[in-house]
């Protein structure tokens, strides 16, 4: 399970920046709290405290963004830990492209990428750590949101779009995925 | 659906003395009473309980059950990213971590509010700021301690504070 296995080094170091920042957010913004309280509606007009705060929330805006670009790593390692070898992140970006536009959830992207690989229904479930009923609730609104018939139709889909265009172009869009749908 | 008995009555006890003790004592009490020094005092007290209970406790209560691990919390994160449901019936590896925090921040709280009474530091600026910024911490953490609570038993679907108040999680059966 992922739990057992050792985190690479770029989520640790990322966990580590966001857990500073928020230390050091919660420092900055109490103590401009403190400032306020004590000086009440003088500090208004205090541009220090303005600058302050300016900073203070642009640190917190970046460590929201670290949050979810760690969401990000943290699901792609999820699959690609497993030894499934999703291979090149270009087809897991444009899995998570098309996931993102059907509005999967959480859940049912991670279960959707499991079906894509052709794990079968009780082997998604043991992985996910849930019954097997709930996997084919997943399943169910996954093709209902895709619009496809089943997993084959699923498949299809994403094979389609591989084909589609010539390799050469094929370069282009998993590099603005990333962008498109995560830290934007 | 199982129960499972979780905490003992007396980490159920330290853990609502505990939370007693820290409103009283962020919120209530004048910092420069007599009151707000005897509650510091118990808080101590609760603290040196819970770290002695760490190692002679029950099952879940002894820091072996919940070791602070890096792996673990990753693998915690990830679940939560790809909305995984898997059950740690004792601490979380999450819950760990803030468990140490919580521990750690009291204790500094209660060196530099003790030493804050002392001749020798009495009135010096640097501590008192010192215990203001361990005070803080420990505020932060505990409304994100409250905020993960509420959040893990929504994703998990296991009531936990209802555990802390009955000694049981609820856990379902499938997994």
């Amino acid at each position: 399970m992922s739990s057992k296995t050792k985190p690479d080094k770029t989520t640790i170091g990322l966990l580590a920046l966001i857990v500073t920042q928020s230390a050091c957010s919660v420092f900055f913004l109490s103590d401009a709290v403190a400032d306020i309280i004590a000086d009440g509606m003088a500090a208004l007009n205090d541009v220090h405290l303005h600058v302050e705060m300016v900073a203070t929330l642009s640190l917190i805006v970046a460590v929201i963004l670290e949050g979810r670009f760690l969401v990000r790593l943290l699901r792609r390692n999820a699959h690609a830990e497993r030894g499934l070898s999703i291979a090149s992140g270009a087809l897991h970006d444009l899995m998570e492209q098309y996931f993102h536009e059907w509005g999967l959830t959480p859940s049912e992207a991670d279960v959707a990428t499991f079906a894509i690989k052709g794990l079968d229904i009780a082997e998604i479930a043991e992985v996910r750590g849930t019954a097997e009923g709930t996997v084919k609730a997943h399943l169910n609104a996954i093709y209902r949101k895709s619009g496809t018939s089943g997993r084959g139709a699923l498949l299809g889909l994403l094979v389609d779009d591989l084909l589609a265009q010539p390799l050469i172009e094929r370069k282009e869009p998993p590099k603005d995925v990333p962008k498109a749908s995560g830290l934007a | 659906m199982k129960n499972v008995k979780v905490w003992d009555p007396l980490i159920r006890i330290f853990h609502w003395s505990l939370v007693i003790c820290f409103i009283s004592n962020a919120l209530i009490t004048d910092p420069e009473s007599q009151l707000h020094r005897q509650i510091g005092y118990v808080v101590v007290g609760l603290v040196a309980f819970r770290i002695i209970w760490g190692f002679v406790g029950s099952r879940h209560a002894r820091f072996r059950d919940f070791p602070p691990s890096i792996s673990g919390s990753v693998g915690q994160l990830s679940d939560m990213a790809t909305g995984r449901k898997r059950i740690h019936v004792g601490h979380t590896p999450l819950g760990a971590l803030m468990i140490y925090n919580l521990i750690v921040t009291l204790i500094g709280i209660a060196i530099t509010g003790y030493i804050m009474t002392t001749l020798r530091f009495w009135g010096i600026e640097w501590v008192k700021e010192l215990h203001e910024i361990c005070v803080t911490w420990a505020e932060f953490s505990v409304v994100a301690h409250i905020a993960a609570v509420v959040w893990e038993s929504r994703r998990t679907g296991v009531n936990l504070p209802k555990a802390m108040v009955t000694g049981s999680k609820t856990l379902p059966t499938e997994v």
